[in-house]
């Protein structure tokens, strides 16, 4: 019965979104107070409702509720309590309806903070937000029922992908989806402001703060699936240029683009039509995220048309949200028309050259991603696109948009001059001249060289831009604080990703018991292997120890398993640290007690995703800048 | 409370939500869309100010931003026209939604929900099905359903706990028939032919769980049926090395490994020729019975928890020409690892003739059952089969 009270909570939470949207337009068309002002506590009971399905389902994955389709196809007996819970989101239906619930959670979240937004904003924000909710109930209602109950229920439930038994995978997605969803605030802000109208600072000055947060949660999200797959798919990698990774970087290129194009919209009202067509393309490329993640999409472009309501509902979702956003938009051009004009040399131009570079680069993962999907729909053939197209295509994008990056900041707005520019970069340049031509000495390998490069550059300007600031006010405010780690971030990462690439160790080999190995310095050697057993899976247990002139530093315990399912996997054993790791992970028993073994030695790799807390640490700080909180006097009309 | 009810509450909480806010509307944030704007462009002006002051500009560019400040204000002034919210009435808006919240919510319910009050899926959790009812169905769900393996399985699942022990075997050839890849269906269905065949471990049986070890070496299932056909045949290294390996494979929390330690310990105990908890069954079978039957008829001698299923705990089956007056049952002759004999307090003990050597009581079978036995006595007990 719990299970039926769950699925009329999912409608009863659809009927509160339909009053979202309805109720408050015909308020602020007629002008009635009561009902313009239903949004929120009918947002607050679509939360509500949503929250209690999602619980629902959550204690029927604990119940081992076999009943509930969903349940079955996901969960079994054995899983322990944690995955229980951590599936409910394992899958298309359940995803769906975290996404719902985050949604609803990021609107709510929008109704209780913007106390300085005035109350027709606050409306009509709400029910856009409104509108979006209804279209993912709708698909989850229609298509992708999670409450589904099975005639014949069987004694077991199937496994959870032993790839998402895992803690990185329990907080992996709900973070991804903080961002995706989030990138609904941005879009909300916009299209209500298309609608109204009038695209003024306090739309521009207010969805600033949640888009950041909502990037903060997308880089963070991104970086935690990085490092999953590092330690979890056995075989070192961080990026795999995979269409579901290219899913989520879309939307992250073009939320970067988006939080620069706010800043000039904001502080200088030029960008209007860019910032719009971003915070548009945002939403619209985390929603296509999503859906070719979860519609299975990308496994086989034939599991689209095997489903055909899903495929259809997800077309016509997507051509709804994109083709009327982009009605509106062309409906309102004319408001946007700009005579802030800005000279070729201008913290404008700077930030002008890294929008185009960004998108430019989006587009470029964009073809590669869909270009294959699209030949293969179509019949006209398979091709592969991988890393040597991305790396190719991308890097050369990305690296004068790195240039550019920490040049913009210390340009004027406006107008500056080269004489100004050089005068107050030249002993940066010749610092990082200085440096680079020190650090030859010690690189031999040109992409490193390269990368080096490009971290002594990032790190001196940031450094000189933080030094010019102390020495002019000394304050330092939020958003520049974020600004600077955000960027050092950048630095760290792309430092860590070249020099892991291209001066990592990978070996491959047979081991016999006892028999060492040296890579890079360290000696391993094979101690053998142990077989156990766990909840629900079996295996091999190797032993590894690691010998840095000759001292013991490391025991490693790779594991091979195999699940109840028979779903074999394999799980790195890692002796982490900043300077290096050390992977060790276990391939297959080759008779005689010898074993195949995958040793990695893997420099830098930790800054990769230390670059990513860093951005996203720089993203939550700037979100809580100071000038956020501006107080606004209030009317005693209207309360 | 029956659902329905439940339904009813959730909805006149819904309704009784709606109507509130009607009735006393939030109040509104009181900011003046004009003033956040001009509240936003003094801040820029201040922010201005302070770039002039920071060099980042110079006069001109401060005088020219502000100038833009104060035209894009003046344009955000004139787009600015805000509609005053008027207090209206909105009772009728509560008839509506009251009429309209439960037609639309139940209406997309019913609509979408397999649910229906009367419904076997939504009593489910207050009155399972009997394992005759549940068998019943499946039949039945089988019938339009023929190659649902999952289906099969279950019903030879059912027939084997109901003791219908041919008909589980029907199933399970089913179910072997669509898939003959599974091999925890080989070993179930394996382990009911040997039940059919009185634990005896010949023919189809053993090819089966040969051939669920290839498809999985590691399965547990599989490996104690094995290791059950190496005591069958006295290789009790071969058994124990067996059994060991199903034990590294059970996982640490299954209620099995517990049984299998003990049976691993019972084969050291038999290996040592120190056997312990042991029943042993002294036959006297009179001439007159002798002369009745064939030499070849099988004497089937058993334990029998004293109390539910009818099942053998422990056995042993032999042709009368081969039986020597005594036999002593062990854990060794258990039927099933998780359910030894010493597991057991008490136990009946049974002695049968049969022609056929079936699991099942035949008419011309003859049988005789002891009284109650403790099992930790280790008690000897003599049988007449008159």
């Amino acid at each position: 019965m719990l299970v039926e009270l769950g699925h009329f909570a999912l409608v009863l939470s659809l009927a509160f979104a339909c009053l979202q949207v309805i109720l408050p337009t015909i308020g602020l068309l007629r002008s009635n107070l009561a009902l313009a002002q239903l949004s929120r506590p009918m947002l607050w009971a679509q939360f509500f409702w949503i929250f209690v399905a999602f619980v629902v389902l959550m204690n029927a994955f604990v119940a081992d509720d076999f009943s509930v389709k969903y349940v079955a196809s996901n969960s079994n007996t054995e899983l322990p309590d944690m995955f229980k819970m951590s599936a409910v989101w394992g899958a298309h239906e359940g995803s769906l309806l975290l996404w719902a619930l985050i949604l609803s959670g990021w609107s709510v979240a929008v109704s209780v903070f913007s106390k300085r937004l005035p109350g027709e904003v606050l409306n009509h924000i709400l029910i856009i937000l409104g509108l979006i909710s209804i279209g993912f109930l709708l698909f989850l209602l229609l298509t992708s029922n999670p409450f589904e109950r099975l005639d014949i229920i069987p004694v077991q439930g199937r496994e959870l992908n032993p790839l998402l038994q895992d803690f990185g995978l329990i907080i992996h997605p709900p973070m991804l989806y903080m961002g995706y969803v989030g990138m609904a605030i941005p879009f909300a802000f916009v299209l209500s402001s298309l609608i109204r109208g009038q695209l003024d600072s306090t739309w521009l000055r207010w969805s600033r703060p949640w888009t950041l947060v909502a990037w903060a949660f997308l880089t963070f999200g991104i970086t935690l699936g990085s490092w999953w797959a590092y330690y979890e798919l056995g075989w070192g990698g961080w990026w795999f240029w995979d269409p579901v990774e290219n899913a989520s970087f879309m939307p992250w290129l073009v939320a970067t683009a988006l939080v620069h194009s706010l800043s000039v919209s904001e502080k200088r009202g030029a960008f209007k039509h860019w910032t719009v067509l971003l915070a548009i393309a945002g939403f619209s490329l985390s929603l296509l995220g999503t859906f070719l993640v979860r519609s299975g999409i990308l496994t086989s472009v034939h599991s689209f048309a095997a489903d055909p309501a899903r495929g259809a509902f997800i077309l016509v979702f997507l051509i709804l949200v994109i083709g009327s956003s982009l009605a509106l938009y062309a409906w309102r051009a004319s408001l946007m028309r700009s005579s802030n004009s800005f000279s070729w040399l201008s913290k404008e131009s700077g930030l002008l050259i890294n929008n185009i570079l960004l998108v430019a680069a989006m587009l470029s993962v964009f073809l590669g991603t869909l270009y294959p999907l699209l030949l293969d729909s179509l019949g006209l053939g398979k091709i592969s696109v991988g890393a040597p197209y991305f790396d190719a295509v991308f890097v050369p994008i990305m690296i004068p948009a790195i240039l550019v990056m920490v040049i913009a900041p210390f340009l004027r707005w406006k107008k500056d001059t080269l004489v100004r520019s050089a005068k107050l970069l030249s002993p940066v340049w010749l610092g990082v001249g200085v440096l680079f031509i020190a650090s030859l000495f010690i690189v031999e390998n040109t992409y490193v060289a390269l990368a080096v490069f490009l971290f002594i550059w990032i790190m001196l300007h940031s450094l000189a831009l933080l030094f010019n600031r102390v020495r002019q006010n000394g304050q330092l405010g939020l958003a520049f604080i974020g600004m600077i780690l955000a960027h050092v971030g950048i630095a760290i990462f792309l430092l860590g990703a070249t020099v892991t690439t291209q001066l990592g160790i990978e070996k491959d080999i047979k081991m016999d018991v006892n028999q060492p190995i040296t890579v890079k310095g360290y000696q391993f050697v094979f101690k053998g292997v142990d077989s156990f057993s766990h909840e629900n899976y079996q295996g091999h247990k190797g032993r590894v120890e690691a010998y840095y002139d000759g001292d013991l530093i490391a025991s490693l315990n790779p594991e091979k398993r195999q699940y109840v399912t028979g779903m074999p996997m394999t799980e790195a054993a890692i002796d982490p640290s900043l300077a290096r790791d050390l992977y060790v992970a276990l391939g297959e028993s080759l008779g005689g007690g010898a074993w195949s073994l995958r040793i990695y030695y893997k420099p830098l790799i930790r800054w990769i995703w230390l670059g990513g807390l860093f951005i996203s640490l720089g993203a939550l700080l700037a979100a809580f800048d100071r000038r956020y909180r501006l107080s606004v006097r209030r009317s005693k009309v209207g309360s | 409370m029956s659902m329905m009810i439940w339904m009813g509450v959730m909805l006149v909480v819904s309704l009784a939500w709606i109507f509130w806010f009607l009735k006393k509307p939030l109040a509104d944030s009181g900011v003046d869309l004009q003033q956040s704007n001009i509240e936003l462009g003094k801040q820029r002006k201040l922010e201005l100010q302070t770039d002039l002051e920071q060099e980042l500009i110079d006069q001109e560019q401060f005088d020219q931003a502000l100038e833009e400040i104060s035209s894009t204000l003046a344009l955000e002034l004139n787009q600015a026209s805000a509609k005053k919210l008027s207090k209206s009435n909105a009772n009728i808006w509560i008839g509506i939604v009251a009429i309209l919240l439960p037609i639309f919510t139940i209406g997309v319910y019913q609509n979408l929900s397999n649910y229906t009050p009367t419904s076997k899926v939504a009593t489910i959790n207050s009155t399972p099905l009997s394992l005759e009812e549940s068998a019943a169905k499946l039949k039945q769900h089988l019938q339009e359903n023929p190659k649902d393996v999952e289906s099969w399985k279950m019903l030879g699942l059912s027939y084997f706990e109901l003791n219908k022990i041919q008909e589980s075997i029907k199933a399970y050839e089913q179910a072997y028939q669509i898939d003959p890849k599974d091999p925890r269906l080989l070993v179930e269905y394996a382990s009911t032919m040997i039940s059919a065949n009185d634990d005896q471990f010949t023919g189809r049986p053993v090819e089966l769980i040969k051939q669920a070890l290839e498809i999985d070496p590691n399965a547990p299932d599989a490996l104690y049926l094995a290791g059950m056909f190496a005591v069958s045949v006295q290789d009790f290294e071969l058994a124990k090395a067996l059994w060991s390996k199903a034990l590294s494979a059970l996982p640490e929390q299954s209620s099995d490994r517990q049984a299998l330690v003990s049976i691993l310990q019972e084969l050291s105990r038999v290996e040592s020729g120190n056997i312990s908890n042991t029943v042993t069954v002294n036959v006297k079978i009179s001439d007159a019975v002798l002369s009745a039957r064939s030499p070849e008829d099988f004497l089937m001698i058993y334990a029998k928890a004293a109390q539910g299923r009818p099942m053998p705990i422990a056995i042993q089956k032999l042709p009368i020409k081969a039986f020597t007056g005594q036999v002593v049952l062990s854990d060794m002759n258990s039927v099933m690892s998780e359910k030894l004999l010493s597991q057991h307090d008490q136990a009946l003990i049974v002695v049968r003739i049969s022609t056929t050597g079936s699991a099942m009581k035949q008419p011309d079978d003859l049988q005789v059952v002891s009284e109650v036995v403790n099992i930790a006595d280790n008690p000897s007990v003599t049988l007449n089969l008159n």
